[in-house]
């Protein structure tokens, strides 16, 4: 069953079309990498599910729910959330206090609540960074911030997560360990999209992979054959290589 | 000392290492003296901190020396300080109230707004027109509750439309309010009074200082307690999250406009009470001294110099500031002691850009010995 619809979703800035009548379809606890060039409107499409951007055309469905026009935080709690390219932790909180904060209730009179110390660790744990909890986000290497980013999506308990470029900035050990971990969360049931602009971490992680280029839909297919799609290689001929 | 209260103290303790490391050769001297009052102080920080810290926040010995110390000093100001400190006291708790009440949403969320006076001028003037314009006789019990409405829906009408938007929008509309509300004051003289303003309010207990006293000075106290539970709660620490980083609000599943407008509402509520105070205060209300922009200045100034976003800190300023301008610098001619005042507005944002309150804590906090 699909967990996540996405159902001819366009996307116009002004004159640009940045996303074209752009379908695909996620099952429970499958792992599908989104990937295309850069530009080719991977973040944007993420944008759209999550709530960031209005969406022009076209429709959202989770769970079987639609969630075309809800915004972020509607989204976040219906059990979807998105870890995000850019890394943005508050630096005034401790990584403790980074995830309580995905952690609380959303009303504005509780004044107590979201997850106890334990919960905390078991977030934190799950992605391997229980031992910086009370660490300055900022004394972090780059891997534990990014790892940061993955912990706070955990504490939202999402059914789903979207990951945009979760690879970018590490060395290949990091890689390694990292796709391990994010295979672990499959195991737990967990679906998921990846975003990368290449193959590299994804070859062995994914079950399907779905090419966007220029905004479009260009192929569908197991790692292996979208290795050995020519219209892919194409696309991918005039920047860096798949 | 548990890991509860560890984790505590590192979710909202970055400042304090900062601060920590201001510190210097100076700090380490003296912290050989402080250390040992510090530690002897401790069991009865440690009762406090297991009782109410978890509401209000936690503190050393030192610290508890200052906030206990300036509490007796306050409440028993009538009966040690002269008619000069007692009269700058009664103001001092009103514009403490309209620091705080300023800080829980601008200081907290960073939408700064620049037109709060619209809010507490509102309610006065709420006040004083119900009394010239319906009924003289009307009581306190029900022009007060009436007064803090209209603060409250002022402030709504504010909200509601403007933060949505972000950046310098925001505050731009809080100042234009300001001057819209300053400017129709005349032209609606038949009702306000113009610019002479409206008298005939009650000047509660006018005939006896002590019992005047405690008329400003306990709602300022119940106000304190209340937005500092509020701030050491969920609550703050999603308004602080808005000003640091409004996305990650909304991908935490926390609807950050609903946030943004409750601060004001927290605001509004508290700025309606100061306002009536204030009204009560002076018996007349004008748009000079209730409206007129430069007191949203003024309140901002008072949260700043003794740091923003902290409650006790914009109260601390309030204090520093009315005792400067009616007590320190009585002498001087308004214009020339306002200059001055402004100078030292200026000169706190160069150099103690955190507050002065802020700096004392973290000072006190670094003097005192090691926590565990």
């Amino acid at each position: 069953m699909s967990v996540l619809e996405v159902d001819g979703l366009t996307k116009k800035f002004g004159g640009l079309v940045a996303v074209d009548d752009f379908s695909f379809e996620v099952d429970e606890g499958e792992i599908v990498g989104l990937i295309g060039p850069n530009g080719s409107g991977k973040s944007t499409v993420f944008n759209c599910i999550m709530g960031s951007y209005g969406v022009t055309d076209g429709s959202i469905r989770f769970n079987g729910s639609d969630i075309t026009d809800d915004s972020t935080h509607e989204v976040v709690n219906k059990g979807l959330s998105r870890v995000s390219q850019e890394s943005n932790p508050i630096d005034s909180m401790s990584v403790a206090g980074n995830i309580k904060l995905f952690t609380l209730p959303n009303s504005i009179v509780s004044l107590r609540g979201g997850a106890s110390e334990e919960e905390i660790y078991d977030y934190a744990a799950r992605i391997d960074i229980a031992e910086h909890l009370h660490e300055m986000p900022d004394e972090l290497p780059h891997a534990d911030v990014r790892r940061l980013e993955i912990a706070k999506s955990l504490a939202t308990e999402p059914e789903m997560m979207l990951l945009d470029e979760p690879f970018a900035g590490m060395n290949q050990a990091e890689i390694t360990e990292l796709a391990d971990q994010i295979e672990r969360f499959r195991e737990q049931g967990m679906s998921m999209v990846v975003v990368d602009h290449n193959m590299g971490g994804l070859m062995d992680l994914v079950d399907r992979i779905v090419v966007l280029n220029n905004g479009d839909f260009l192929a569908e297919g197991t790692p292996e054959e979208i290795a050995e799609n020519e219209q892919v290689q194409e696309a991918y001929l005039a920047g860096e290589g798949l | 000392m548990s890991s509860e209260t560890d984790t505590g103290r590192s979710i909202s303790g970055r400042v304090s290492g900062a601060a920590g490391r201001f510190g210097g050769a100076a700090v380490d001297g003296l912290s050989t003296v402080t250390e040992p009052v510090d530690r002897a102080l401790r069991p009865i920080a440690n009762v406090y901190n297991r009782t109410l810290g978890g509401y209000f926040g936690e503190m050393n010995g030192l610290q508890l020396v200052l906030l206990v110390g300036s509490f007796l000093g306050l409440v028993t100001i009538p009966f040690w300080g002269n008619y000069t400190l007692v009269q700058a006291t009664w103001l001092a708790c009103i514009w403490g109230i309209f620091a705080m009440s300023w800080d829980i949403q601008s200081g907290y969320t960073g939408y700064i707004s620049f037109g709060h006076s619209v809010l507490s001028g509102g309610a006065a003037y709420t006040t004083a027109m119900l009394l010239n314009n319906v009924n003289a006789e009307l009581p306190m019990r029900i022009t007060i509750p009436i007064s803090v409405l209209v603060a409250l829906i002022i402030g709504l009408a504010i909200a509601l439309p403007s933060l949505r938007l972000s950046g310098p929008y925001f505050s731009l509309i809080t100042f234009v309010a300001v001057l819209i509300f300053y400017r129709l004051i005349r032209p609606l003289s038949e009702y306000t009074g113009g610019e002479t303003g409206l008298g005939g309010i009650e000047t509660v207990f006018s005939t006896d200082p002590v019992m005047r006293t405690y008329a400003f000075m306990i709602p300022m106290l119940l106000i304190a307690a209340a937005l500092l539970i509020v701030a050491r709660s969920n609550i703050g620490l999603i308004l602080v999250a808005i000003r640091e980083n409004e996305s990650a609000v909304e991908a935490a599943g926390i609807n950050a406009t609903k946030f943004k407008i409750w601060s004001f509402v927290l605001s509004s509520i508290p700025m309606g009470i100061g306002g009536v105070l204030l009204a009560h205060r002076f018996g007349t209300v004008t748009p000079g001294a209730f409206v007129v922009v430069d007191n949203s200045i003024e309140m901002i100034a008072m949260a700043v110099v003794g740091g923003m976003g902290s409650i006790l800190g914009p109260l601390g300023g309030a204090f520093l500031v009315i005792m400067l301008e009616d007590v320190v610098l009585s002498g001087f001619e308004s214009e020339i002691k306002w200059s001055i005042l402004w100078l030292i507005v200026l000169l706190i944002l160069v150099f103690a850009r955190d507050g002065l309150f802020r700096k004392l804590w973290h000072g006190l906090d670094r003097l005192g010995g090691d926590r565990r």
